[in-house]
């Protein structure tokens, strides 16, 4: 509405109320179809566990303790993704939400996705230039993204089951710092690019930056690993909170 | 990869052998169900939502997103496959935050069973308990972002909404950074993504500005490169063994 001209060439001149599209019911339906695909696999796959446990030795009630192990040890890190995916609701809107951040994606990849995307359109997430298509785009890129994942996945793990040797020994050194320069190089742009915004974007980085640093330390110091899963969470709520401040200040 | 015993073989064999097809097949067709319907949903936002997008905004948006996340698309099936086997492979990378809830979840459930890393036994706790973690977070999911979330953006004042919406963004990137750096334990690898980004966020951008849509990709490359020609060989060649 109030962009500046040189935007409007860039940006597809539409509303800016992003809740009205998020909100779709199609997306809603499409939210309950990623809940009951993984629900029908994980019934497939207990009955198949089921049926072939007694041929590994493994009891009922081994299977009856995994089940539980595993339920009880997701509720705090599962928590933790909820308040995570609640601090992004105001972005993205439910639906895209549950499905990017609370499944498929996890919250870097998709935020981070979502701004690159935003910004091959000349847009900024949450600004006055984040209209619904850029919206619109920013979800598609970070749904195709996930479906690359998933892509990789159903292409590899066949080849692996195969001969993982063959694969995995590609090139040891390569594997250890080429993934690990892309991410922390992307991350850190991604970052980076925050900061020339404004005085209280310098400020929401910096104290969610160090809430996260605070959080790790902690965890290793104390071992205390609940410190490490819900670091983003708290490092989100506070930097917000410090934002709120110094706004209203 | 095979770990089967002399005396039990053949009942052993045919019984994973059941529980491989079944899971791989339908863990192919549950997977491939969700990506259909995960793209559904904005397909149909892009194409019947009365937006105004072109095809090259897609493309040029999601060749972006390529360069910078391309070979973590790859590299990351390729490093969980070891820690959850082929069925865990369906299932975790539909579900989601692998490395902080699932891969917990199956560590645990393995110990709580004794059953020994690498053994059939664990391969199926593994699997087990994925469905328990897979239970818990769909309905936490449900509750507290579905229904308390919703409602949450409902009550909560406006001016709170719009700090959030303005600076959830840094607030997110700050802390992944941190995350990022701390996880991956590669101090020059660190200091040249810094070095590199701070190049292209505060010198490069301003002089030419139309390199935004490739700023991120452009710092990628650049990572990699250093990091590649500047390596440590010495531990770099330490750390091959452990493979």
């Amino acid at each position: 509405m109030h962009q500046p001209l040189a935007l409007q060439s860039l940006v597809p001149t539409d509303s800016t109320d992003i809740m009205v599209i998020a909100n779709n019911p199609v997306l809603w339906i499409c939210v309950a179809g990623v809940f009951g695909v993984i629900i029908l696999q994980s019934v497939i796959f207990m009955k198949a566990a089921r049926r072939a446990a007694p041929s590994v030795e493994m009891s009922p009630q081994d299977i009856k303790t995994s089940f539980r192990s595993g339920a009880v040890s997701a509720i705090g890190p599962s928590l933790a993704v909820c308040l995570v995916a609640i601090a992004l609701l105001g972005l993205f809107g439910a639906p895209a939400v549950l499905v990017r951040i609370g499944l498929i994606g996890s919250a870097a990849y998709e935020v981070s996705a979502a701004s690159v995307s935003a910004g091959t359109l000349g847009a900024k997430l949450g600004e006055a230039s984040y209209t619904q298509s850029v919206f619109a785009v920013a979800f598609f890129v970070m749904s195709i993204g996930g479906a690359m994942w998933m892509l990789a996945t159903l292409i590899l793990t066949p080849l692996l089951r195969k001969g993982d040797a063959k694969i995995r020994s590609v090139n040891p050194a390569a594997m250890a710092i080429v993934p690990a320069a892309a991410l922390i190089g992307a991350f850190s742009c991604l970052g980076l690019t925050e900061l020339p915004k404004s005085g209280v974007h310098v400020l929401a980085f910096i104290v969610s930056a160090a809430v996260m640093g605070l959080c790790l330390l902690l965890a290793q110091r104390l071992r205390r690993s609940w410190l490490r899963e819900w670091g983003l969470g708290s490092s989100i709520v506070i930097g917000l909170a410090a934002a709120y401040l110094a706004v209203g200040s | 990869m095979s770990s089967t015993t002399s005396a039990p073989v053949t009942i052993t064999q045919t019984g994973m052998a059941d529980f491989n097809r079944t899971t791989s097949r339908w863990g192919q067709i549950t997977m491939i169900a969700g990506l259909l319907i995960s793209l559904a949903g904005p397909l149909f936002l892009v194409f019947f939502g009365g937006l105004d997008i072109t095809a090259a905004q897609l493309w040029i948006a999601f060749a972006a997103v390529a360069a910078t996340f391309g070979i973590i698309w790859i590299v990351e099936p390729l490093t969980y496959y070891p820690v959850l086997g082929p069925a865990g492979m369906y299932q975790a990378f539909m579900i989601g935050n692998i490395s902080s809830k699932l891969l917990p979840a199956a560590l645990i459930a393995q110990t709580n069973i004794g059953a020994k890393p690498g053994s059939k036994r664990a391969e199926l706790a593994a699997v087990v308990a994925i469905c328990g973690a897979a239970a818990v977070h769909l309905m936490s999911l449900a509750i507290f972002v579905g229904l308390l979330g919703t409602w949450l953006i409902s009550v909560i004042p406006p001016s709170v909404l719009l700090v959030t919406r303005l600076y959830v963004l840094p607030a997110v990137l700050g802390a992944v950074l941190v995350q990022a750096i701390v996880s991956m334990k590669q101090p020059r690898t660190t200091v040249f993504a810094l070095l590199v980004s701070a190049v292209v966020v505060f010198i490069v951008l301003p002089l030419v500005p139309s390199l935004a849509m490739v700023s991120t990709a452009i710092a990628v490359l650049g990572t990699i490169l250093l990091a590649w020609f500047f390596r440590c060989k010495e531990a770099i060649n330490e750390a091959t063994p452990h493979v």
